[in-house]
């Protein structure tokens, strides 16, 4: 027995030292016949993007949305006839919404692919933040954080939370909710997200001299009764939410049962169609959702489109993420049918396309997008929805696109 | 383990010189033969494999530094994932650069902010000595707990140091006399293959690991180890032979803080930033402090190389399972009951747990002592191991 152990150890480094290592395999670049440049990800007759998402893990209907979402466009735009003759493919990796998967399941996909569709999760995003600026992948997060746009490879398609949050507060005082001089609450989450929503109110609030109560919270805290006895006794006249959607019920189930009843507004992640069969359900009328894509149910002819396209391939619930993964993809479309005019498929020529897409369009699922500016916002619109549970999708919307005059005078953190 | 009170080892005869030289000298080409492989890997694997075998690298320096704590001085801490905290912390702001407006940092050399990190950390682990010399058992555990929770709110309020829960920051790349462990600098080719970013990691941290794995071992074996024993069967009578009781559970805290120190840089290498948690799980959370413990009752407490093997379960298994299901398609369901890589191998080291602490107490270290000594009788001076 105790002869074995070094016997099958030596075996094995002889093993290893006879078969080849891992040189001498990497991607052929150059130009094909018609002279367009390529390296990563992309042959003769497809083009790979990479989907890292969450199929598994707190986001997982989030994240399923948005990667049917992709398919669908894939789908249709390989219908279409593609980008320069090459059919897109999607490349899909599950990393639960955990840091130390995603990082490494990055390595593992990168070489594979062009761009990345969907990254989806702030933590996700921010563990990722280097390794794409240093391989220069042109990545789409499911975060709208604009504290992300100091990475020129970063293209957040729609509204950055911030922006969201002072669209949302300029429409509830234009419907007379709320006036210069009130006190608003802000509960928020002490991350990415939440943080991010604050700068918005905090930027409206010194506009038009508002008290701002803020109140931190973490993920986990499920039970926000406490934190809205405390906003009433504030005398608060509207509460902001940048929280989880179990948080979102909770918050207005308060709202209702403590009587306090004023308006409550909230961005994307806010809500969830699962909310319509909680015990909040009877207190969600109070709530308005601002968000840069589309409601699911959304009366436009390309928000119908996918959805019809949706029911007859899917079977899950829909969510806001089907329009929003389809609206990433039509952008991406946008970016890799300009870098084949440049005849530069290379992961240098999207980033280059993707600096010259002034107004990439996705048939209003999205607001027409600007990447030209660097660390700049794409967009300052929103749509306002509120949730209804007749509507597919949970949310039917109540303002089509617009645009606060406050957001247009706002600066995004790294706005040059 | 060591021999408990409870299993006695039985007494063997002497073995005769010859046969033990011999038995030394195949133990020691067995080391050096898994060496070699570690050594080779980087020229087989590729840097997603490499990425996983990191994160069991860190794994295994924090489970030998609790398994030293819980196993051999006997105290239970579940303040683990704060001296991760603290070691992260530390490397990021002693390596930070100087002229960051947003954040501090004192622009030291990376390798020397890497010895301060450890340092900060043993010296925190030497502040909560008043505490761990007071409580035992369950009582300790509970007031460990609260280390993690002010980790969590110092992660938050700390923004200058920390960078805060929303963006964090990034850390210094390592680099040693002027050798950078990133893609840049040299160009280095082995045997054909480019070393890069991911190489140069997994040697570093093979050789961090190789460190904290001799050292412990040196200390389980030495007076130091044999004081915490002593303090760990019984107070009494390690106080009447002469060993200080304060002093030795307060030197296990810091040991095994330092090493969970050096765990949490190796961890911001890793991830390439700063970021702490927002709620009391995540990087830095108790679910890490939990892992930790996994890592120590699987593995055996008390045994290093039975940490590492830990480590090698509860850090690797997610990861790994994850790559291969990435490649072959395995547990990839979606939504409410899938079966996951994630769930799965949560499945197999909670499984792990209950059946290690229900039939072998003594762990994988155990159930390896006895397949290693099935044909030889037990030497005293194998006991701790």
């Amino acid at each position: 027995m105790k002869r074995t152990y070094p016997a099958v150890a030596l075996a094995a480094v002889l093993a290893l030292s006879a078969c080849s290592t891992k040189a001498g395999d990497s991607g052929s670049s150059g130009a094909d016949g018609s002279g367009v440049k390529t390296d990563k990800g992309v042959t003769a007759s497809e083009i790979t993007l990479g989907v890292m998402t969450d199929k598994t893990g707190v986001f997982k209907n989030l994240g399923l949305g948005i990667t049917q979402g992709n398919e669908l466009w894939a789908k249709d735009f390989n219908a279409a006839g593609g980008a320069c003759g090459r059919q897109v493919e999607l490349e899909t990796v599950d990393h639960g919404y955990k840091a130390d998967t995603a990082k490494t399941l990055y390595p593992q996909i990168e070489p594979k692919v062009l761009g990345f569709v969907q990254l989806l999760g702030s933590p996700v995003v921010a563990a990722l933040k280097q390794n794409i600026a240093s391989d220069k992948t042109v990545a789409a997060p499911a975060s709208w954080s604009s504290e992300l746009l100091d990475n020129q490879y970063v293209m957040i398609v729609g509204t950055t939370y911030d922006l969201e949050i002072i669209d949302g507060l300029s429409y509830f005082q234009e419907q007379g909710l709320v006036k210069d001089g009130d006190t608003i609450g802000h509960v928020y989450i002490d991350g990415e997200y939440g943080k991010n929503g604050l700068r918005g109110s905090q930027f409206y609030a010194k506009k038009h001299n508002l008290t701002v109560k803020e109140v931190k919270v973490t993920s986990t805290d499920n039970d926000l009764t406490n934190i809205v006895t405390g906003l009433k006794g504030d005398g608060v006249k509207a509460i902001v939410l940048t929280t989880t959607p179990a948080q979102t019920g909770s918050a207005l189930a308060a709202n209702k049962a403590l009587g306090l009843n004023v308006p409550v507004l909230g961005n994307n992640p806010v809500f969830d169609p699962v909310l319509l069969k909680s015990p909040a359900a009877n207190a969600l009328d109070k709530l308005t959702i601002v968000a840069s894509s589309v409601p699911f149910s959304a009366d436009l002819p390309k928000a119908k489109d996918v959805a019809t396209k949706y029911k007859a391939t899917y079977k899950e619930t829909p969510n806001g993420g089907i329009p929003y993964g389809y609206a990433v993809g039509e952008v991406w479309g946008t970016v890799l049918k300009k870098a084949c005019e440049n005849k530069d498929l290379t992961r240098d020529g999207i980033a280059a396309a993707l600096k010259q897409t002034t107004s990439a369009s996705t048939g209003d699922l999205v607001a027409a997008l600007d990447f030209s500016k660097a660390g700049t916002p794409a967009t300052r619109q929103v749509y306002a929805a509120t949730p209804d549970a007749s509507a597919e999708g949970g949310v039917r919307y109540v303002k089509p696109l617009f645009e606060a005059p406050e957001a247009k005078e706002y600066v995004a953190p790294h706005q040059k | 383990m060591s021999d408990t009170a409870v299993k006695a080892p039985p007494a063997a005869p002497p073995t005769p010189p010859a046969k033990r030289d011999r038995r030394r000298l195949v133990k020691a080409l067995a080391w050096i033969a898994l060496l070699v492989v570690l050594l080779a890997i980087p020229l087989y694997l590729d840097a997603a494999w490499l990425k996983a075998g990191q994160y069991m690298m860190i794994g295994g320096v924090g489970a030998i530094g609790l398994t030293m704590l819980v196993g051999q001085a006997g105290q239970l801490s579940l303040a683990h994932a704060f001296f991760l905290l603290a070691g992260a912390t530390g490397y990021t702001v002693l390596s930070g650069p100087v002229d960051d407006e947003r954040v501090f940092g004192l622009g030291l050399d990376p390798g020397l902010s890497l010895v301060g990190a450890v340092v900060i950390a043993a010296l925190l682990g030497l502040a909560f000595a008043p505490v761990s010399g007071r409580l035992r058992g369950i009582y300790l555990g509970v007031a460990s707990l609260s280390l993690v929770f002010l980790g969590l709110y110092f992660g938050q309020s700390a923004e200058t140091l920390t960078g805060g829960t929303s963006t964090g920051r990034s850390p210094e790349p390592f680099s040693l006399f002027g050798f950078p462990f990133t893609n840049g600098g040299p160009e280095i080719e082995l045997m054909g293959v480019p070393i890069r970013q991911a190489e140069r990691l997994w040697y570093l941290f093979l050789l961090l690991t190789v460190l904290a794995f001799v050292v412990a071992k040196a200390a389980v074996r030495s007076r130091v180890g044999r004081s915490w024993r002593a303090v760990r069967d019984n107070e009494a009578a390690a106080s009447v032979m002469g060993v200080s009781v304060t002093r030795a559970k307060a030197g296990a805290f810091a040991v095994s803080s330092a090493y969970a120190g050096l765990a949490g840089a190796m961890t911001v290498l890793w991830f390439d930033i700063l970021k702490p948690d927002e709620s009391e799980f995540g990087t830095y959370g108790i679910n890490i402090s939990i892992a930790f413990l996994a890592m120590v009752i699987i593995g055996g407490l008390g045994s290093v190389p039975g940490a590492l093997v830990g480590a090698l379960i509860v850090n690797g298994l997610p990861q790994v399972l994850s790559l291969y299901s990435a490649d072959l398609g395995w547990f990839s369901g979606t939504g409410d009951g899938a079966l996951t890589p994630i769930l799965v191998s949560s499945f197999v080291y909670g499984a792990a747990i209950i059946l290690v602490v229900l039939f072998e107490p003594g762990g994988l270290a155990a159930i390896g002592r006895r397949i290693t000594s099935a044909r030889k009788p037990h030497l005293p001076e194998e006991q701790d191991k």
